[in-house]
């Protein structure tokens, strides 16, 4: 140890009393402890800055917002919701740019109307706005097809005939109206007009939900949410999955996250216990607990390799196929051989496998030897006394394997993207159709389709705020996981530490 | 084991007797059990291994040799006219011989049955004959001056049962048998397939007198064609099919330039005359190996581009001069039996080609001399392989690429006139000494070596040997390009940058966590970092691709900014923290004080937003921003202003460590023993007023520094930085330290926790502050658990796909700029690994990637193991 405290003790007696601080500042060392603090406090605040953004972000994303009708200096008439706003740099035209610093602010529009604009979106800067209006019937129809429609209503249509000429005071009812309408789809239709004054007909069968959205008071708002949410979570996706709900990938990720964890629980817990309790410890034994161990941290991308080449290719493709389905093996149109929820399953099961070892060895080996001696003084075999004293003390350290198997299982997307994951997949892996059960088939998963929206949707968008919820939804899935764990665990942890006492 | 012996009864003192002997059934439960766990177990690990094993035996087909087994030799009888031309068709069974008086000669490969002999390129024969490397184009040209495009095409019918001739109906599976100029076969699904060969030409085009040498190409805007007429003429001429809508008749629309050439003195007549793909290029070589290259591009105006020499060796001739498929490399043979690959190359300064239309042939390969004349040259029609026949009926197969000798096969001694390639490459054949050799070939991957994986390796059409990463594109005629360097460099790139931001954050935190925090607030902020662990990366590629990247690019001089202002921030409220008297401090130096670090953050924050457009505006103001500084990453032409403004920012750090070591060397020890009699006040204000002097030097020391750099004219821009993409290397480093601190920061944290206690308590009872504890004692007793921390983190950097993924451009590209992206070796993966054919060489070099990542992640990962064990055995010693 080097000497701390710097003036030699001769030098100290001949200073005068009470000086002694002046070194005490220097060695305490204040500017480090700041940095490092600030370091904390970083991390900290990144990893709250993300929560919350995706937290605020995906929360709003239902929340219905006041439509807005705005006049530009060049005539053209808008109606829709404010996206976002920012600041930028307008192209330089003196006489529109607001103060010298040369930036204004603009809002981004959703517009919807795609069929008629051939945009879902128009950028508004506040310079250019002539008027602002908020017009009181202004409805927003969610359709099946072609997005969102904005407009101001102006007939019901039964038979081709308009019933109400002027519909504003009929509106009132209209969600009742919409709802009696879809049973006598033929007959009736519903005539808006846009804000550039073009007339759309729409059929109620194309459209999902509509709301006049500024007459919407707080609970008609958190009905639409409601509404919405749940479509969120038990609906298929619709516009290129921009719209609609994640029910398939949600299904997806926790179907292929079951089967993963059925298959990597009993064959992790295996292995442990044949590395733990039954092989001989030895150079070997130390090698293949490293080897496992850094097995965790391969890469998952790697593993997808592996399945791509050994489940889908060769397991399927080779062993599988040419004898289950020889017909279709001809025509190349692979069965197994192509990916799937299983081997998804197996390849996750494979890249889980550590985890699960891991946390079963350490679980087994933390089990005290006394009693293990106590089991075997009393008479028991070596499998008594594992089934009966070994594994229920180290339940609590397997749950914790397991699911923390589960949740990594849950967030990973890499392998997927080579051994199943697909952006669309029209039949769930389960169904009603023989066999039911169908394990060759691609599914949805709630990552893949966080990737698939952000990056490959034509909408990108549109297809914003369903990634935040979609987000919000997977972190809320592995955070449920990763806090069950916890809970099993002290639950457990609690009731062996009681027999033990 | 308690398992006691079969039929002993032991006596108990009680009087009453129980069997000793343990339950059949116990017996059998520890049998099953302990078989089924061993099997179980070891399967389970045997599995893991297969995943090593699966991926090396994917690989090694990689590294094999091509195989070549010699076919029979089938005697042809006497020719009654030299080849000028030999074709396979995609079945290898068929081979086409052209003779030089017109007659089309079919045989079978197996056997070398005659199947028909045609006369179909009429009477009196060509006089000229060209042949497009890849596909079936041909043309010829005759004494008369014409000129007829057509193809030799092999056709391959399934006849159906009923319709089978009579002649064919006791065919057996496997059996072949001629049937009017066609080859019958049964296949082994039981069709009888018929094949044949045949050549179709459209309507002569007159061009001139009797054609000598002659080539042909197919353009999108219909036919170039090449002639060297008897009369001294060399022409370009372009023919367009046009179809009167009316009558549906095709007209041939011909357009022809003449193009100025001069008969080197001494020599007979030219070789070989070839046009490029696309028809802007025309080459004209001539027997001492001169090639003049003329420019097509302007039709009615071609001009002579450059003269080559194609054979440096005065002695040897040029003998064939042949274009590989896509017909960019021309390769030459000579009569020393050397051959060499040329290619065009348009540099990116065209002044410095040398040549009119700013491109020149260069040599990218050579393949050493034989001694035996180069007689024939075939290539493939699928890739860069190709065949060459010798004088002395030996054949080489070369792949360009690589550059690599595949095979070498010796020959009888006659010469090779003719040369083939089967267009599935499973074939080589060959006439020579009158006898048509086939030989059966398994090319394996010639386009993959050690060389072409791991160094420069120059490409076609490229100004020098590059590592370059392109593994497919739209057209047939593309070369692959296996560079794995820049996959490599990728990955080192994003795992650099990131740990260069995660590391010193997280051992930081982790030490101010373990030193510094209450054991209960450590218990909150723990859990919480770790969280950041459990995040998906897809969500984090997500955040970085949409929000993050965007938003930095909207404020990258704050951004900057913050990390100049950061530090600062922090270092001034630590000494603002020292005017606080003692009891205060001690008082506070809990939550109150983390507060202050966390204002002082805010303050930091707040004032790289206002500082960053300042700071831009005074040292980027020629261009206006710093994005624009940085340019359009297209090369020095786009650089604007001056680079002082760089070289301060970038020289400001080390402009910081030279004052501070200054600092430290001339002014500590003076200022210690004066201010050994100040008072903590006293103290603090000087150092407060040292912090501020530190600062002012710190600039000014960074500006002159940044003024030399200048003045000696060096530029920051293509080095570290250079032209800015939205998604870049500094966002990627941002994003990936969400993925990495927490992993550092909890190994971390556990390493400098489990130091011991009575070592600390030691250090402390000796007088040493908190801080000097941390710093001399804790820290370095857990130095070995920091560094498997860090290296724990350095693995999952490696790997990491998805963040990669989203949040690069995923170009490979090898430059160290911070502002421009990357593709590293995992995202590849993700990215070409579904379109791979299975089994192909993309497919395998792919494992190859993926192989690499898991050597290197494993290496790492038992590093850090290694290093903790020995940590753990030094901290059970202590």
């Amino acid at each position: 140890m080097t000497p701390v405290m710097a003036p030699a003790p001769l030098r100290r007696a001949s200073r005068p009393p009470g000086s002694r601080r002046a070194t005490a500042l220097f060695a305490e060392g204040q500017s480090a402890i700041w940095l490092s603090g600030g370091a904390m406090l970083l991390a900290v605040a990144m990893i709250v800055g993300l929560v919350t953004l995706v937290l605020v972000n995906g929360l709003a994303t239902f929340w219905p917002v006041p439509l807005v009708q705005v006049e530009t200096a060049r005539g053209e008439r808008l109606l829709g919701e404010v996206a976002r706003r920012e600041t930028y740099r307008p192209a330089l035209d003196a006489s529109t740019v607001e103060g010298a610093r040369g930036t204004a602010e603009r809002r981004l529009l959703r517009t919807g109307n795609f069929e008629l604009s051939g945009s879902h979106f128009h950028w508004v800067s506040d310079f250019e706005v002539v008027s602002e209006s908020h017009p009181e019937w202004a409805l927003v129809v969610e359709r099946m097809a072609w997005g969102r429609f904005y407009g101001i209503p102006k007939a019901f249509l039964e038979d081709g005939e308009a019933v109400a000429a002027s519909a504003r005071r009929e509106l009132a009812a209209i969600d009742a109206r919409i709802a009696a309408l879809e049973r006598e789809n033929d007959r009736h239709a519903l005539l808006l007009e846009t804000a550039g004054g073009e007339e759309k007909r729409l059929e109620p069968a194309e459209i999902v939900r509509a709301y006049p959205a500024n007459r919407l008071s707080f609970a008609d708002k958190l009905g639409v949410y409601a509404s919405r949410a749940w479509e969120f979570l038990s609906d298929e996706p619709r516009e290129a999955n921009s719209e609609g709900g994640v029910f398939p990938a949600l299904f997806g990720t926790v179907a292929m996250t079951l089967v993963m964890s059925l298959l990597v629980v009993p064959f992790g817990v295996l292995a442990a216990l044949y590395l733990r309790e039954y092989a001989k410890p030895g150079p070997v034994v130390s090698a293949v607990r490293i080897a496992v161990n850094n097995l965790a941290g391969v890469p998952s991308i790697v593993f997808g390799v592996f399945g791509l080449g050994f489940f889908c290719y060769f397991v399927g493709g080779e062993l599988i196929d040419p004898h289950l389905f020889p017909a279709r093996t001809a025509d190349r149109n692979p069965t197994f051989g192509k990916g799937g929820i299983l081997w998804a399953s197996l390849t996750l099961a494979l890249l889980t496998l550590p985890v699960v070892i891991v946390a079963t060895e350490e679980a087994l080996a933390a089990v005290p030897r006394s009693m293990r001696e106590g089991s075997y003084a009393c008479g028991a075999s070596k499998w008594q006394t594992i089934r009966r004293i070994v594994l229920p003390r180290a339940m609590p350290g397997i749950i914790t394997g397991m699911i923390l198997a589960i949740a990594r299982g849950a967030g990973e997307v890499a392998p997927l993207m080579l051994v199943g994951a697909v952006k669309l997949a029209p039949e769930l892996p389960v169904d009603g159709e023989f066999p039911f059960v169908h394990p060759e088939r691609s599914f949805m998963h709630l990552g893949f389709h966080v990737y698939d929206l952000a990056f490959q949707s034509q909408n990108s968008e549109a297809a914003k705020p369903m990634v935040y919820t979609t987000t919000l939804l997977l972190i809320l899935v592995v955070v449920v996981l990763n806090l069950t764990a916890t809970w099993i665990r002290a639950r457990l942890r609690r009731r062996f530490d009681v027999g033990s006492l | 084991m308690p398992v006691a012996g079969p039929g002993t009864r032991a006596r108990v003192f009680t009087g009453r007797t129980r069997p000793r002997r343990t339950r059949r059934s116990v017996r059998a439960a520890e049998r099953v059990s302990r078989t089924f766990i061993t099997i179980g177990g070891l399967g389970t690990i045997a599995a893991i291994a297969v995943m090593f094993v699966f991926l090396v035996v994917v690989v090694l087909p990689l590294g094999r040799a091509a195989r070549v087994e010699p076919g029979a030799a089938a005697p042809l009888g006497r020719l009654p006219a030299p080849p000028v031309h030999l074709a396979v068709d995609e079945g290898a069974r068929l081979a086409a011989l052209a003779l030089a008086d017109g007659t089309l000669l079919v045989r079978a490969l197996e056997g070398g049955t005659l199947v028909a002999t045609s006369r179909p390129f009429g009477d009196p024969p060509p006089t000229a004959w060209a042949f497009a490397p890849a596909g079936d184009a041909l043309a010829v040209g005759y004494r008369d001056g014409t000129v007829r495009i057509g193809r030799l095409r092999f056709e391959e019918r399934v006849v159906a049962e009923g319709e089978l001739p009579g002649a064919l109906a006791g065919l057996r599976p496997g059996e072949t048998r001629v049937h009017e100029g066609a080859l019958a076969e049964r296949g082994a699904d039981g069709a009888v397939r018929l094949r044949r060969a045949e050549v179709l030409l459209e309507d002569p085009v007159a061009l001139g007198a009797e054609v000598l040498l002659l080539d042909e190409t197919s353009t999108t805007s219909g036919a170039a064609l090449a002639t060297l007429t008897a009369d001294g003429t060399l022409r370009a001429a372009f023919v367009e099919k046009k179809r009167n809508l009316l009558t549906r008749k095709e007209t041939l629309a011909v357009s022809e330039a003449r193009l100025p050439y001069a008969k080197p003195p001494g020599v007979a007549r030219p070789t070989a005359l070839r046009v490029s793909e696309t028809g802007d290029n025309l080459f004209l070589a001539w027997e001492d190996g001169r090639l003049v290259r003329y420019d097509l591009r302007d039709r009615a105006n071609p001009v002579e581009a450059e003269v080559v020499d194609l054979v440096p060796d005065p002695a040897a001739a040029l003998t064939r001069l042949h274009a590989l498929i896509g017909r960019q490399t021309l390769v030459a043979g000579d009569a020393s039996g050397a051959i060499s690959g040329w290619f065009r190359v348009r540099p990116s300064d065209p002044a410095r080609a040398g040549t009119r239309d700013g491109a020149y042939l260069a040599r990218a390969r050579r393949f050493p001399a034989t001694g035996a004349a180069v007689t024939a040259l075939a290539s493939s029609t699928r890739s860069r392989m190709f065949a060459a026949g010798y004088a002395d009926g030996s054949v080489r197969l070369f792949q360009m690429t690589s550059g690599a000798e595949l095979a070498s096969l010796p020959g009888g001694g006659a010469p090779v006139d003719a040369l083939a390639l089967a267009p599935k490459e499973d074939r080589l054949v060959a006439v020579s000494g009158g006898a048509l050799h086939a030989w059966r070939l398994d090319p394996k991957h010639p386009e993959v070596t050690f060389r072409t994986l791991f160094l420069p390796v120059w490409y076609e059409g490229y100004e020098g040997p590059e590592h370059v990463w392109q593994s497919s594109s739209g057209s047939d005629a593309f070369e692959p390009k296996f560079g794995l360097v820049s996959l490599v460099f990728g990955t080192v790139k994003a795992t650099v940058y990131s740990m260069l931001f995660a590391v010193p954050i997280a051992l930081l935190a982790a030490l101010f966590t373990s030193e510094f925090m209450h054991r209960r607030a450590r218990a909150t902020v723990k859990p919480t970092i770790e969280a950041m662990a459990s995040l998906p990366s897809v969500v984090l590629g997500f955040l970085a691709g949409i929000v993050i990247a965007p938003a930095v690019q909207s404020r990258l001089a704050a951004v900057v900014a913050c990390f100049y202002t950061f530090p600062i921030a922090l270092l001034g409220g630590a000494h603002l923290w020292q005017l606080l008297p003692q009891r205060t401090a001690v008082r506070f130096a809990g939550w109150p004080r983390l507060l202050g670090v966390a204002l002082a953050l805010a303050v930091g924050i707040g004032a790289g937003a206002l500082l960053g457009p300042l700071m831009e505006r005074s040292l980027f103001g020629t261009p206006g921003t710093l994005e624009e500084w940085l340019g359009a990453h297209r090369g020095p032409d786009d650089r604007r202003g001056s680079a002082f403004g760089g070289w301060f920012l970038i020289l400001l750090p080390l402009a910081a460590l030279l004052v501070s070591v200054a600092v430290a060397r001339g002014l500590k020890p003076a200022l210690r023993r004066v201010s050994a009699s100040w008072s903590r006040r006293r103290s603090a204000l000087v150092d407060l007023a040292k912090l501020g002097g530190g600062l002012a030097a710190t600039l000014a020391v960074g500006s002159l520094l940044a003024w030399l750099f200048t003045a000696v004219g060096l530029d920051p821009r293509g080095s570290v930085v250079d032209g800015y993409q939205q998604r870049n290397a500094l966002v990627v480093g941002f994003v990936m330290g969400f993925a990495v601190i927490p992993i550092i920061y909890t190994l971390a944290e556990d390493a400098l926790s489990s130091v011991p206690a009575h070592l600390r308590l030691g250090s402390l009872a000796a007088g040493a502050t908190p801080w000097q504890t941390a710093w001399r004692i804790v820290v370095p007793t857990a130095t070995s658990g920091l560094f498997s921390a860090v290296m724990v983190g350095l693995g999952r950097a490696v790997g990491e796909t998805m963040i990669v993924l989203m949040a690069t451009g995923n170009t490979p590209v090898l430059d160290w700029n911070l502002f421009n992206g990357f593709r590293t070796l995992a995202a590849n993966l993700a990215v070409e690994m579904p379109e791979a054919p299975e089994g192909g060489t993309h497919y395998r070099v792919l494992f190859l990637a993926a192989l690499t990542l898991f050597g290197m992640t494993f290496l790492v990962n038992t590093l850090a193991e290694a290093v903790r064990m020995r940590f753990r055995r030094r901290s059970f010693e202590l």
